[in-house]
């Protein structure tokens, strides 16, 4: 009996842009992370938003372990992306559809989905969408920001599945 | 069956007040991002809601803009929320109305 696990499959030109996102992300939460970005605000909400001292006292209390925590979900996320650590520059077009087998294993399972859940949390704070019908369509950020919801919508539906 | 040796002579009030236990709750509020199937999963999965109650807890955060998702003690609606956070989704702490 094999380990339950999710074999996802990515075209190679995929896994090298979800590997320059999750390496973005593994920046803005690292040791250099900056506690006003809006981004990392999002990350870190407060749960008392009528409360500044509970809030501070809060924030003081957990807020570096939690984004401790986004770090390492990241660092398993780009372990398993390690085929994707290429020069983007050597890949020939015709290399670039080539498809990838990514396997995930069930412990990795909330990782991943806490990561890219995570990612798309920073993107939609970048592009201010404060809605559920926001779109731009000329802006390939909101192109990035679908496919990253396509991926974890197929990643749901996997985990789900493994759960039975 | 013995009969007791000894019978205790107790006259003792338990205090309920002393110890009082004030609930709160832990309230997860809608937001354009998150993926219906991903907060049916965290409901799920952290909390060990049924399919069914992980889904109406879905659906009244994204039809009421909040749930109460647990109530208890403070200091583990805490615990919840940051898991919550954890996982991306945003939920505030606050006393349960009576």
């Amino acid at each position: 009996m094999t380990a339950p696990e999710i074999v996802s499959t990515l075209a190679l030109v995929e896994g090298l842009h979800l590997l320059q996102l999750v390496d973005d992300f593994r920046e803005l939460v690292g040791s250099e992370r900056d506690a006003a970005d809006p981004a990392v605000q999002r990350l870190t909400p407060s749960p008392y938003p009528d409360d500044v001292d509970a809030s501070r006292a809060f924030a003081d209390g957990t807020r570096d372990d939690l984004l401790d925590r986004r770090l390492l979900d990241a660092d398993t996320v780009r372990l398993s992306l390690k085929d994707f650590d290429i020069d983007p520059d050597a890949v020939t077009e015709d290399a670039a559809l080539a498809p990838v087998d990514v396997v995930i294993s069930e412990s990795q399972i909330d990782a991943w989905l806490r990561t890219l859940t995570a990612i798309r949390l920073v993107i939609a704070q970048r592009l201010d969408i404060s809605s559920d019908d926001q779109h731009d369509d000329d802006d390939p950020r909101f192109g990035i920001y679908d496919w990253l919801g396509y991926r974890l919508e197929v990643l749901i539906q996997a985990a789900d599945e493994l759960d039975g | 069956m013995n009969a007791p040796l000894a019978t205790p002579d107790l006259d003792e009030t338990i205090l309920l007040e002393a110890a009082p236990l004030e609930p709160w709750e832990v309230v997860v509020w809608n937001d354009p991002v998150n993926l219906m199937s991903y907060v049916v999963r965290v409901f799920r999965t952290y909390f060990g809601y049924s399919v069914d109650r992980a889904t109406t807890l879905m659906l009244a955060v994204h039809h009421d803009g909040h749930a109460i998702v647990a109530t208890g003690p403070r200091e583990t609606m805490e615990v919840h929320a940051q898991a919550m956070h954890d996982y991306g989704l945003w939920a505030t702490v606050r006393k349960a109305t009576p």
